[in-house]
């Protein structure tokens, strides 16, 4: 294995292979910066160019590329104007937007880009090392220990969130509740569609985003009239200091490991990831309060997390062929095509060449790097346009972005509905977060739960206690970790009421 | 106002002049051959699916044969009725198309009740692309050596047995119910999102039989990690693997039949024409290199003839669905 990932390093060093990895990487991040359009619908649409091309070390670079500017690009318009590009970018919006009017908008960006390439790069180094031993391992975490994961992460949302328990409980149940609205998966039996067939696929996670996080935005810029010389912010800001960066390292490396973690089983995704990564961040913050509230911080457990999912996704597609969701899907397409056949016999049949797209994967980091130092003067500037000029693109971002996702015009309806729920939420001082990660966690909780049901059988209790103790370990673990979590947040809370006066 | 009129008045000859070349751009085409501007071809599936690969080969080459590109616009939802319900609605011009499979076109209406429309009267074949054929796989070191073992296991043990599968009503699972149907078993199906996380089930133990594409599941299968029990059809694909007519399961089920239709209205010139491309597709060697990387066959059936078989297997799932239901 070693002298074909030697061989691998040598075939790596090709001049037009990085000039292909950094087009897709441009693209990816204009792509990704675009609401609505996803990743995954970018890294489609360049599907043909990549098998065009028909070299391996070509093709496959250029899409890895997308794919991991897409993740990151859409941070941009989550940080400047309070809508995410990506699903994957949700999480970024609270803190990066808030840094922005609070005119650090370059500083949020520098760490969005530093988190990125930092976790993406030190998760393609554990891919590259790891890809073989840790194949098996893979398989362990089926339906059963991913509901469990889920109960956990929701009632560490609960125990989490900001401001008063109560309202935070309320949101998460609320987001729990819209989860459920549309056809189960299971008997596909419709629920709350009241009978029409556009609820059917429930609510669109992008119109749902984009309502609750932009349209206030929207609607707040154009009620404060001409403050700020009629700009979201007074100024671009500062840019992100070294020690800003150190202070924020370990949140990166913690948000890494999640990530990596996540990404290693097929199907959990960036967005879940980026959520465990500001969850993990907050917790383990001396300052939990300042959490979405333009906390840097915030921005770099999201950003480095959900980049962090990007690398060991290769790791179930390559050594099993199994794809966990549509990207690694495209992305086995683009294997196969260029002769490629992933799975068990992949290393030995053609280690070399797939230890060289690994590498060209790491190295693509460096020139992640450049581009975003490079774009990110540019992209910063966007707080600097005038108003009246930057609402109605705004308005036009968030409603194309919305139409574009899955060319559906119920979408729009759902968009503006969301955002006057958010406006109302804003107005009550309720927390919208717990109601978004409610709704994407519920789904995914509902789905393996039905999963693991359905593979129990008769007798769930001993199916428990004697196939799946892993996830009877985490569901045993959770109310004492809940617990522990809220008293230590009740106690930084109650300190902080007696500092403040 | 009157300063309006004065310089429409002055500028009459120019803007009548203006408007006729405008009439002749846009009708003169329309004398002109079809096709002579895009197609649509709606795909009513996720980005990312074996359909939208399926559809980025075939429309990368087809230009060279319509004059024309044909442009993939993704409609997902609600089991494919959004897109499918779209395209029944389109201007019957022959510019909207839908890439569709035998479920969406022949089965849902008996599972998941479309309303709207009625696919068999409202579109029309104009090609089956190709077809997935599935196979039945267990765990390598599965006790099951053969179709016999498992499916003795299964009646022994009736709604034990777990199969993993890629979504309700999807291949896998159309696969796994006419077995249930045909061979009086029970089986506890469990679902995945698709079918890589499917088949990670089965590798993983968790599930004791599942359902595949074998030509994605090669490197499996030299691994010796996966072992294909059965092939969908009535002829043996594999050496010493029986086809599913063989072990007395209907030879019609188990293929993903992968469709281009028209709204039923189309003209019929345009339908030739659209057909004769499909046809002429066939013989390009780069098509066919494209496709044999994908792992995918390129089983292409006229529409002609596709339109009697896609009959057929609608009466067929009429059975299979009213025999789940009544499970």
């Amino acid at each position: 294995m070693l002298e074909a990932l030697l061989a691998g390093f040598e075939a790596a060093l090709r001049v037009d292979t990085f000039v292909w990895v950094s087009a897709g990487l441009l693209l990816g991040m204009l792509m990704g910066a675009m609401p609505g359009f996803t990743t995954t619908m970018g890294m489609s649409v360049l599907m043909p160019v990549a098998f065009l091309v028909g070299d391996p070390l070509i093709g496959i670079p250029f899409l890895i590329g997308v794919y991991k500017g897409g993740i990151y690009g859409g941070s941009v318009p989550a940080i400047l104007i309070s809508m995410p590009g990506t699903a994957a970018s949700v999480v970024t919006v609270m803190d990066g937007h808030e840094l922005t009017k609070k005119g650090q908008a370059r500083k949020a960006l520098d760490m969005g880009l530093a988190a990125s390439v930092i976790s993406d790069f030190i998760s393609d180094l554990l891919t590259i090392v790891l890809i073989i031993p840790v194949a098996a391992i893979v398989l362990g975490f089926g339906p059963p220990e991913i509901a469990a994961i889920m109960f956990m992460s929701l009632v560490i949302v609960a125990v989490t969130a900001t401001g008063p328990v109560l309202k935070g409980l309320l949101m998460l149940g609320v987001g729990f509740w819209l989860s459920f609205v549309g056809a189960d998966p299971f008997s596909a039996m419709e629920r709350y569609t009241f009978g029409t067939t556009e609820l059917y696929d429930g609510f669109h996670l992008i119109p749902m985003l984009i309502g609750l996080f932009a349209l206030p935005e929207i609607f707040n810029a154009v009620r404060t009239g001409d403050r700020q010389r009629g700009r979201i912010a007074s100024l671009v800001g500062e840019r992100l200091s070294w020690p800003e960066l150190k202070a924020s390292l370990r949140t990166i490396f913690r948000s890494t490991g999640i990530g990596t973690a996540v990404g290693l089983v097929p199907g959990l995704g960036q967005t879940v990831a980026a959520m465990m990564g500001y969850i993990a961040a907050k917790n383990a913050s001396k300052h939990p309060e300042t959490f979405g509230k333009g906390d840097i911080d915030g921005v770099a457990a999201a950003e480095s997390a959900n980049n962090a999912v990007n690398g060991p996704t290769m790791v179930p597609l390559l050594t099993l062929g199994i794809p966990g969701d549509n990207v690694t899907a495209l992305l086995l397409g683009a294997f196969m095509m260029q002769g490629l056949r992933p799975g068990p016999t992949l290393f030995e049949t053609s280690g070399s060449i797939v230890f060289a797209i690994l590498i060209v994967m790491l190295f693509a980091n460096l020139i992640f790097w450049v581009i975003g130092y490079y774009t990110i003067p540019l992209f910063s500037r966007v707080v600097t346009i005038k108003k009246s000029l930057l609402i109605p693109i705004t308005i036009m971002l968030a409603f194309t972005g919305t139409y574009l996702a899955r060319s559906n015009p119920f979408d729009l309806i759902t968009l503006i509905g969301f955002g006057v729920l958010g406006l109302a939420a804003r107005r009550a001082s309720f927390d919208v977060m717990p109601m978004v990660m409610g709704f994407i966690l519920g789904r995914e909780l509902e789905y393996s739960f039905g999963q693991t049901v359905s593979l129990a059988g008769d007798n769930f209790l001993q199916f428990a206690l004697t196939e799946r103790l892993g996830m009877t370990a985490i569901v045993v673990a959770t109310p004492i970790l809940g617990t522990l979590i809220g008293l230590r947040m009740n106690r930084l809370r109650r300190q902080e009421l007696i500092r403040g006066g | 106002m009157i300063r309006l009129f004065v310089v429409l008045l002055k500028n009459l000859p120019g803007i009548i002049a203006g408007s006729l070349i405008g009439l002749l751009i846009s009708t003169g085409p329309a004398l002109a051959q079809f096709p002579e501007r895009p197609i649509t071809l709606i795909t009513p599936y996720a980005a990312g699916g074996s359909h939208d690969l399926n559809a980025r080969v075939f429309t990368t080459y087809i230009q060279r044969y319509l004059g024309q590109p044909i442009v993939i616009k993704l409609v997902p939802g609600q089991a494919g009725q959004k897109g499918t319900l779209e395209a029944v609605q389109a201007q019957p011009d022959g510019y909207t198309l839908i890439f569709t499979d035998n479920y969406r076109d022949q089965l849902y209406q008996h599972t998941f009740g479309t309303r709207h429309y009625d696919t068999t009267e409202d579109l029309v074949a104009v090609a089956r692309v190709n077809y997935g054929q599935v196979g039945i796989i267990v765990r390598g070191d599965s006790p099951y050596r053969t179709w016999a073992d498992f499916e003795a296991d299964a009646r022994a043990h009736p709604g034990e047995l777990k199969m993993s599968h890629s979504g309700l009503w999807a291949a896998f699972f159309v696969a796994g119910a006419q077995i249930m149907k045909d061979r009086g078993l029970r089986l506890r199906m469990v679902p995945y999102r698709g079918g890589g996380p499917a088949k990670a089930a089965l590798l993983a133990g968790d599930v004791d039989v599942s359902a595949a594409f074998p030509a994605t599941i090669l490197s499996d299968v030299e691994a010796g990690l996966i072992r294909i029990l059965a092939t969908a059809g009535s002829e043996r694909t594999i050496p010493d693997v029986p086809s599913l007519a063989e072990v007395g399961v209907s030879p019609s089920t188990g293929y993903m039949h992968r469709a281009v239709m028209a709204p039923r209205a189309t003209p019929a010139d345009r339908i030739a024409r659209l057909r004769a491309a499909f046809a002429q597709l066939q013989s390009d060697p780069d098509y066919q290199a494209a496709m044999a990387q994908l792992g995918e066959n390129t089983e292409y059936l006229d529409g002609e003839p596709y339109e009697a078989e896609r009959r057929a297997l609608g009466r067929e799932y009429a059975e299979l669905a009213a025999a789940i239901a009544a499970l």
